[in-house]
């Protein structure tokens, strides 16, 4: 027996001697890119505007509580402006929040799962419409509606504006909020059942004061896209300057009458006869922060974190009678649920007219041949057009937004990711109007492009980066602490971690977040309108990346709404605006399935 | 965009600070990464500036400006694609919008529905303003059918001053039936506009819109024929070529003489106007090529079309 000798195992190598493959250092670059990125588009944003401001003599007093707006005379007072958007803002909440909120609680609470899960996804795709088709509907069903109602000639009004928006706000308002209700853990409502309570106090005393946060933020994050919405009002508010009511009647007086708000008056010719310098434009750059300023507050608010959860304050005093309590339960019951048939109806709504008028998007010979003429032929070109830029900026957008997305999740401290994360969510709710008139001064006049291919994809990324980013920070935050332990403790830096656990881990939340934000920009009219397209001599496919213009969807719909007495036109505007739809839906209802696949957490454009 | 090269170059000093500091030492990692960020960002700045300049060859000729003209124009190019020229149309903010564009060095031809002023030549001290003019129009004060036929078919200048400074609200203030005004002007920077405020104000600085609340602002003639059509008792002012075929809408006369083809040939008629293509410098290229087929008897046929009157017509 010959006895073994145990040997001593050689040294472990030096760590210096023989450093671990790949590094991966290209890791925090990459994700400094997208963080950059992001603080980059936030700084060319406040300086176009700020250098505009202070390109001339701006008389902030003046632009603040001056009603008249007359750049002949020198006069720049955006009051009148200002109070356009918050009435027309005001009237949205008014009409949007009520349904909406009642909307969320019938189908989160009422509903059985089967029946709500297909409705949750039918809200999203309306979230998800594209402004401009519902500033189709604004011109052709609302406009005559408040003709005929408020007599109102021509229909062109503050109301009409409010409505417009309200119709366009209440899927978000729905959509967050039903987030916000099933977050609230299913034993809250069980406790209270047991405790005898009937169906509205449970949603009242154990499901509302958990929710309501989330639900705050809904309306919040609906009204920075209202306050930010552009194209829809702008068809239908008359914009005309100056309007403010003398006196407290006059407010209703107003609502409808023609007026103006910040961004109608943004999206007019007005930023392309200002010139680059001088008072004139620097009162249009100053209406331009008075907006971002407004947009962003709303936002950073509406998607605060919880700050602290809210003790559920007793409140004393009124105490309900126990008599009515089956009685109010089921009135208040089928209220909730006829307020889930007004999104239901409107939705049915929207789809039986897109369906029925725009019915020539069903023939295939719409979508394979071009336009001809002013409102004749298919609409081929601008669905490459559209496509070409959706693709372009999912290329651009995607390594940005990941990057972005995964140092916010990953690497930030608490402070840096909060500062970070408030950034991102103020780019995200950026009005595009701004985007579009950035890119037209700095890409299409100071670059010399032109409009062009680039020029619109380029000012469309802002749109799309922010919802990776946001998508992919949420799902590397629920990766679970075991694999995160696991990969340190083998031994990885941070930047291999990154590379083999980070990235194979998030990115289906990470494709969902972009196809979120896709859908979204396809629908994008008011930057392309400044920065891509033309009225006329696009080609199909452009010869250039940044000397030729491109056709799109959205301003083709734009354009042939403005003939809106023209049948032909109409029925063009329709089609087009349906196969805009389907483009979005296909794009929305791909991201749904790979979101239900993996899981990660919803977000809702 | 001498900044981003700058701020590359800078960068890919950062660069280069940052590669040899990540050899010694880890601690700079940090540092060499946000550098390395700076110069990624940077460098697709300039990749982007580089392909512009490739591009810069195949450009397809830009115009833009008045929606009057816009569809001429548009017609031509259509035809001029057949000789393989590229030309794209805009109509971003009217004639003005154009002719500071033009002066902006943005675009090649202007296309405008007006004259170029003193104040256009002041506001681009360096542009070389150079018009043709391939047509003419008459702008109408356009009314509705209905108020028209209610008695309504002639307004003198004062009236029609009345109507747009929100003084006249009622039609049965100047015979016609009693029915609300609904004033519809254009927004600042239209030709259409201008060539009214002549008429009314010549040359005098025209007053701030009325706080009237019967008062809307729209665009481009589309906007204004389809907005004209669907309000009653509206006024505007538009071009009378897009009235053709619109059986709901009319043109009045105004001082007693009609928009008809001779009063507009022989300038009777006030608010007659030229149609423009502007360029900065003389014509060359493509743009001299656009203007000669503008000029000529095949593009001269397009202007009928469209309901404006061609230069023999108006005898130049």
């Amino acid at each position: 027996m010959a006895v073994k000798t145990l040997e001593r195992p050689p040294a472990a190598p030096e760590p210096e001697a023989s450093p671990r493959p790949y590094r991966s250092r290209w890791i925090w670059a990459w994700v400094f890119t997208g963080a950059l990125f992001m603080a980059g588009v936030l700084l060319v944003l406040i300086g176009y505007l700020g250098v505009g401001v202070a390109g001339g003599e701006i008389d902030w007093h003046e632009l603040l509580t001056e009603a008249s707006w007359n750049p002949v005379d020198s006069v720049f007072g955006g009051l009148a402006m200002i109070y356009g958007s918050a009435v027309v803002c005001l009237v949205a909440l008014a009409l949007a929040v009520p349904v909406g909120w009642a909307a969320a609680i019938a189908l989160s609470e009422y509903l059985p799962p089967r029946l709500a899960r297909p409705l949750r996804m039918s809200v999203e795709l309306l979230a998800a419409v594209p402004s401009i088709v519902y500033g189709l509907i604004g011109i052709l069903v609302v406009r005559p509606v408040i003709a005929s109602l408020a007599d109102v000639p021509g229909g062109d009004s503050l109301l009409a504006a409010g409505i417009v928006l309200a119709v366009m706000i209440t899927p978000t308002i729905v959509a967050v909020s039903v987030d916000a209700l099933s977050a609230v853990p299913d034993r809250y409502r069980e406790a209270a059942f047991s405790l005898g309570l009937t169906r509205r106090e449970v949603v009242r005393s154990a499901v509302l004061p958990l929710a309501r946060s989330g639900m705050r933020a809904g309306v919040l994050l609906g009204l920075a896209r209202a306050l930010g919405e552009a194209i829809a009002v702008f068809l239908v508010v008359g914009r005309a300057d100056g309007r403010l009511p003398s006196s407290l009647g006059g407010v209703l007086d107003s609502l409808v009458h023609p007026g103006q708000t910040l961004t109608t008056k943004l999206a007019g010719p007005e930023p392309v006869l200002a010139g680059t310098s001088g008072p004139y434009f620097a009162s249009i750059c100053g209406l331009g922060l008075v907006l971002l300023g407004l947009v962003a507050a709303a936002t950073v608010w509406g998607s605060r974190g919880k700050t602290r959860s809210e003790s559920v304050r007793r409140r004393g005093g009124h105490r309900q009678a126990a008599r009515m309590r089956g009685e109010l339960d089921r009135v208040v019951g089928s209220m909730r649920l006829a307020a889930l048939l007004l999104p239901g109806v409107l939705l049915l709504g929207m789809l039986g007219i897109l369906a029925t008028r725009g019915s020539v998007a069903f023939n295939p010979a719409f979508w394979f041949s071009s336009a001809v003429g002013a409102a004749g032929g298919g609409v081929s070109g601008q669905i490459v057009g559209t496509l070409l830029l959706v693709v372009t900026t999912g290329l651009i957008s995607l390594p940005l937004g990941f990057g972005a997305g995964i140092l916010l999740g990953v690497h930030a401290s608490k402070r840096a990711a909060r500062v970070l994360q408030t950034v991102t969510v103020v780019v995200g709710g950026t009005p595009t109007i701004l985007l579009g008139l950035a890119g037209f001064v700095i890409l299409c006049t100071a670059m010399g492009w032109g409009r062009s291919w680039l020029a619109g994809a380029i000012v469309l990324v802002p749109v799309v980066v922010p919802v990776v980013a946001l998508t992919t920070a949420g799902r590397v935050r629920s990766m679970p602490t075991e694999t995160t332990e696991s990969a340190l403790s083998l031994g990885l830096t941070r930047a291999q971690y990154i590379r083999s656990v980070v990235v194979p881990y998030t990115w289906p939340a990470t494709i969902t977040g972009l196809l979120l934000g896709l859908a979204r920009a396809a629908g994008e009219t008011a930057p392309l309108i400044f920065t891509a397209t033309v009225f006329f001599g696009a080609p199909a496919l452009p010869g250039g990346i940044v000397a030729s213009p491109v056709q799109s969807l959205p301003t083709h719909i734009f354009t042939l709404s403005q003939d809106s007495g023209d049948p032909q036109a109409v029925a063009q505007a329709w089609g087009s605006a349906m196969v805009l739809v389907l483009i979005t839906a296909v794009l929305l209802c791909v991201a749904v399935a790979l979101r239900n696949r993996f899981e990660g957490e919803r977000w809702t454009t | 965009m001498s900044r981003t090269a700058e701020s590359s170059e800078q960068a890919q000093d950062l660069m280069s600070d940052g590669a040899r500091s990540s050899r010694s030492a880890t601690g700079k990692g940090r540092l060499t990464s946000v550098a390395l960020a700076v110069a990624l960002l940077a460098s697709l700045a300039t990749a982007c500036a580089d392909a512009d300049a490739a591009a810069g060859g195949g450009k397809a000729l830009q115009a833009s400006g008045s929606t009057t003209v816009a569809p001429v124009v548009a017609d031509a190019a259509e035809a001029l694609k057949a000789q393989g020229l590229n030309i794209t149309v805009a109509t971003q903010g009217g004639s003005a919008g154009g002719i500071s564009q033009l002066g902006a060095g943005q675009i090649d031809v202007a296309l405008s529905s007006k004259p170029i002023g003193d104040k256009d030549r002041a506001d681009n001290p360096k542009a070389d303003f150079v018009s043709t003019q391939i047509g003419s129009d008459a702008v109408g004060v356009i009314i509705s059918k209905q108020v028209a036929d209610a008695g309504v078919k002639n307004l003198t200048a004062e009236q029609v001053r009345g109507l747009f400074e929100g003084k006249i609200t009622n039609w049965n203030q100047v015979g016609g039936p009693n029915l609300e005004v609904f004033v519809y002007d254009k927004e600042p920077g239209r030709g259409t506009r201008e060539v009214l405020d002549k008429y009314l104000y010549h040359g005098e600085k025209p007053p701030p819109p009325p706080n009237s609340d019967h008062f809307a602002i729209v665009g481009g003639n589309l906007e204004t024929r389809n907005k004209l059509e669907s309000t009653p008792g509206a006024v505007g002012p538009l071009s009378t070529g897009f009235i053709d075929g619109r059986d709901k809408l009319v043109a009045v006369s105004l001082d007693g003489i009609a928009p008809t083809m001779e009063n507009v040939a022989s300038s009777k008629y006030p608010m007659t106007r030229p149609l423009f293509l502007v360029t900065n410098g003389q014509p060359k290229d493509t743009s001299r090529k656009l203007i000669d087929y503008l000029v000529s008897e095949k593009g001269q046929e397009l202007l009928p079309k469209h309901g404006y009157l061609t230069l023999k017509q108006i005898g130049k």
